[in-house]
């Protein structure tokens, strides 16, 4: 299984797509999208709101944010109206949105005393509590929520483990502090701190946080014959697309619904290798201890929250920017489609001025369902041979780093960290002087890209399939 | 004892609405159960397409199933 559970929630959003795709082949998109709703979210669908009529609601801003426009920014205008202009669309700013109506405004008290409680003589609650928050009433302990510090220590000292941390699922896997909640107790997202890891998106069991989907576009230009569109697939992509999918025949698929050209990311991933292991040793000869700069998340928590650790940032583009740049160089019109398993890409490419749009590989996935194509069935196949297994190795944590090892000769000492926790915990000691590595590779998702929040299958199957492919690479690198 | 047939299907359709997570599961059964049943895997289940996650357990189909659904199916069945 893969780390993001497939919920209802989960499924209602894949149908979205694969509709939304259809719509655009049949071209009646902007006439039928305001009925989608009610087709949809039919009476016997299982329901998880008051009525129908919510979760329809709901299901509209959903929609919205399919579309690529936000929901905070477009509340009382009609779904046609959206559709009728795609290209309007601000899927570059605010890549992750909190859907209000869906927002439960989950409890923000942080600790609560449950019916565990057994009023007992010792009161360790009470004689810990620092601010004299908790007091008995009617034979059970009671924290006076004004006065809570949310220290956790009663939590801690009750013998019964009586009292309960209680926190909203969104704000607990948000490492970076970017969630708050607003007057009306619902989840907001501090776009300035967030760095679009997705975690919240993932965690959320309302499906009230969404990220802006580029589909509809991504289907508009690829069914567009006089325009030209490039499909740049992630170094993690292998298996990401069935049990019996090989790489070759995703190529195949995609050259065949549309795409013009499919080039692996691990191209540009080979030309980073090059040039970060350089960077590495030119740092190592100036003391400055360098920094991985392929994840975006880790990039830009760097920025905000380690504002010291700035200039220690390898200035080598990521992967996905090096390749795009060489495809834009050579094709000035061609329209790049990055296609990964990262939400946080979405916002590093709409910074960027080479990378177009940007699909994670549920969307993708969505997208050839639409073309009605069975990947299990298809046969046909296309050779894929862009990069060596050096470039191929940058989809999992502690790829990068090895790369980095054996480029140098052993020269560099390399480390590296997975999940944004762990980030923080080695750039904190690095900040503080108690660090013994000259290279450090960061990435904001446990086990690296193929455990991000658009992938498919379980990250360990995944390793081993990426390693096998990695491996017949015959390639060298340059 | 003959087997009773698991038949998942991993065609793509059903794959996005949740097949892997099928497959995992009878992976993790129990050997008591799981030594009764053989798993098969198959590209398309009588085209249901719209319905995925399709199976068939014992010759009979279902529709829309995941991992608690096809717990209840196939200790229903197997007892």
């Amino acid at each position: 299984m893969s780390n993001n559970t497939i919920s209802e929630v989960v499924k209602l959003k894949r149908k979205l797509y694969v509709e939304l795709v259809k719509m655009m082949i049949k071209e009646n998109l902007v006439e039928e999208i305001d009925y989608l709703p009610k087709k949809m979210i039919r009476d016997d669908t299982p329901r998880y709101r008051c009525c129908e009529f919510k979760e329809r609601a709901i299901f509209s801003e959903r929609i919205k944010m399919a579309l690529g426009y936000s929901t905070l920014n477009n509340k009382n205008i009609e779904l046609h109206e959206l559709a009728s202009d795609l290209y309007k669309a601000d899927n570059i700013n605010n890549i992750v949105e909190v859907i209000e109506q869906a927002c439960d405004s989950c409890p923000i008290d942080k600790y609560i005393v449950t019916d565990a409680c057994r009023n007992c003589v010792a009161h360790k609650c009470l004689n810990s509590c620092p601010a004299d928050a908790i007091v008995i009433i009617q034979n059970k302990a009671f924290i006076d929520q004004n006065k809570c510090l949310e220290c956790g220590k009663c939590a801690r000292e009750c013998p019964y483990g009586a009292i309960l941390e209680n926190s909203r699922p969104c704000v607990r896997v948000c490492e970076v502090d970017a969630i708050k909640s607003d007057a009306k107790r619902q989840a907001r997202i501090n776009k300035e701190k967030c760095v679009v890891c997705g975690r919240c998106i993932v965690a959320c069991p309302f499906g009230a946080i969404a990220d802006k989907s580029s589909i509809v576009q991504v289907t508009d230009k690829i069914l567009k014959k006089d325009e030209k569109t490039a499909a740049l697939i992630a170094p993690s992509f292998v298996g990401q697309f069935g049990f019996k999918v090989s790489p070759e025949t995703v190529k195949y698929v995609l050259l065949e619904i549309g795409f013009d050209e499919v080039i692996e990311v691990a191209e540009g991933a080979d030309r980073v290798a090059l040039e970060e292991s350089r960077e590495a040793i030119e740092s190592l000869e100036n003391d400055r201890i360098l920094l991985s700069s392929c994840c975006p998340a880790f990039k830009k928590m760097i920025v905000n929250d380690f504002p010291d650790l700035k200039d220690n940032l390898s200035h080598t583009d990521s992967p996905m920017l090096t390749t795009a740049e060489k495809l834009k160089r050579y094709n000035s019109d061609i329209n790049t489609v990055f296609i990964g398993p990262c939400t946080a890409k979405k916002e590093e490419a709409a910074d960027s001025e080479v990378v177009d749009y940007v699909l994670t590989f549920e969307e993708l996935i969505a997208l050839i369902t639409g073309f009605e194509i069975n990947l299990e069935k298809v046969i046909e196949r296309r050779e894929i041979r862009d990069a060596s297994k050096f470039g191929r190795q940058f989809a999992y944590s502690g790829g990068l780093k090895g790369v980095i090892e054996e480029l140098s000769e052993g020269k560099i000492k390399a480390d590296n960290a997975e999940g944004l926790a762990k980030c923080i915990k080695k750039l904190t000691n690095l900040k503080a002087g108690k660090s013994n590595f000259d290279f450090l590779e960061g990435m904001a998702c446990k086990d690296g890209c193929i455990g991000g929040p658009g992938s498919m299958i379980n990250p360990k199957a995944a390793r081993k399939l990426i390693e096998n492919f990695a491996e017949r690479s015959n390639l060298k690198l340059k | 004892m003959t087997k009773k047939i698991l038949e998942i299907c991993i065609g793509t359709p059903c794959y996005l609405m949740g097949a892997s997570e099928l497959i995992e599961y009878y992976n993790n059964l129990e050997s008591r159960i799981k030594d009764k049943i053989e798993l098969r895997t198959s590209h398309c289940l009588e085209d249901k397409c719209e319905k995925g996650p399709v199976i068939k357990f014992d010759d009979k189909l279902y529709f829309d199933v995941t991992p608690e659904r096809l717990s209840k199916i196939i200790r229903k069945k197997t007892q």
